[in-house]
């Protein structure tokens, strides 16, 4: 039983490793999405006609616009 | 559309990791690293699928977005799939095999809850974000993953050459990638750098890998000397 708890504990520990280690990563991001697999080109979001100051939205929205 | 440099990144790291598989099959490691061989095919087969998305639609296409993103997400799978091989490999004597498999399921779920979590509010396209935000984060468990694995191998004193050279590559990997995007996001003007950067980087595992195959032979050891120098 404690060795099963033991893999639990260990999982969650990763588990908060790692989201910690994105937000410090991302932390000064501009909403892009990291990709890390393959030498494809990453695709280019099609031209968001920009119209006052607001700002541009990321790759992140534009997706299935 | 792509230039000609990026077609060319792209056709040699495929290349290089159809090569990994041959140098596996050739070395008679196949079945023995089945779950690394697992990713490069399934890296080779998204390749294929993205060139002919693109040639048809064009890399602006909302097509070609889509099977981009979802097929990265299938290959971050299959990557932390081939993370948790090695875990098999490197804990394999002390028979924790078990323990690893349900380690790496208990991971993957918590990585896909804590995901859903992050998204559940999104009223449109939930799908897609899912699918984004759940490779985001298998990539940083995958690079947190990889650290805990080499500390796994220093502490157990582990030699097989194979072993450790699959650990060190990805671990570099992992890192290189994550480091041209904090650095992208740090310097956002040095644009081009960061974009081509990845392709680049993608190529490094691969050559990595079949260097592992070619040089190492099944039975290869390192001296735990070369690994680190413990002080007592």
């Amino acid at each position: 039983m404690s060795r099963k708890l033991a893999v639990l504990f260990l999982a969650m520990l990763v588990l908060t490793g790692a989201m910690s280690l994105k937000t410090i990563v991302t932390a000064h991001g501009n909403g892009t999405v990291m990709m890390a697999n393959g030498g494809a080109p990453v695709p280019i979001p099609k031209k968001v006609v920009k119209r006052g100051d607001a700002l541009v939205p990321s790759v992140t929205q534009n997706i299935g616009n | 559309m792509p230039g000609p440099l990026e077609y060319s990144i792209w056709i040699i790291c495929t290349l290089l990791e159809a090569s990994v598989v041959v140098c596996s099959l050739l070395r008679r490691s196949f079945r023995r690293y089945f779950t690394l061989n697992l990713y490069m095919i399934a890296s080779i087969a998204t390749s294929v699928g993205r060139y002919l998305v693109l040639a048809r639609n064009g890399i602006t296409s909302d097509e070609y977005t889509y099977f981009y993103y979802y097929s990265d997400a299938i290959l971050t799978i299959c990557l932390y799939f081939a993370l948790m091989g090695l875990y098999s490999l490197v804990f394999e004597e002390l028979g924790a095999a078990t323990y690893v498999r349900a380690f790496s399921m208990l991971l993957l779920a918590g990585t896909a809850l804590f995901s859903y979590g992050m998204i559940h509010q999104s009223e449109n396209r939930m799908v897609t974000l899912y699918v984004i935000e759940m490779s985001q984060n298998l990539y940083f468990v995958g690079l947190v993953l990889t650290y805990v694995l080499w500390g796994a191998v220093l502490k157990m004193r582990e030699t097989r050459a194979r072993v450790i050279q699959f650990v060190l590559s990805l671990g570099v990997y992992f890192s290189l990638y994550a480091a041209n995007y904090a650095l992208g996001n740090i310097y956002p003007n040095l644009g081009h750098i960061w974009t081509y950067l990845p392709p680049l980087i993608s190529t490094l595992l691969p050559i990595a890998w079949c260097y592992a195959f070619l040089r190492f032979s099944e039975d290869a050891r390192l001296a735990p000397a070369r690994l680190a120098v413990i002080q007592r």
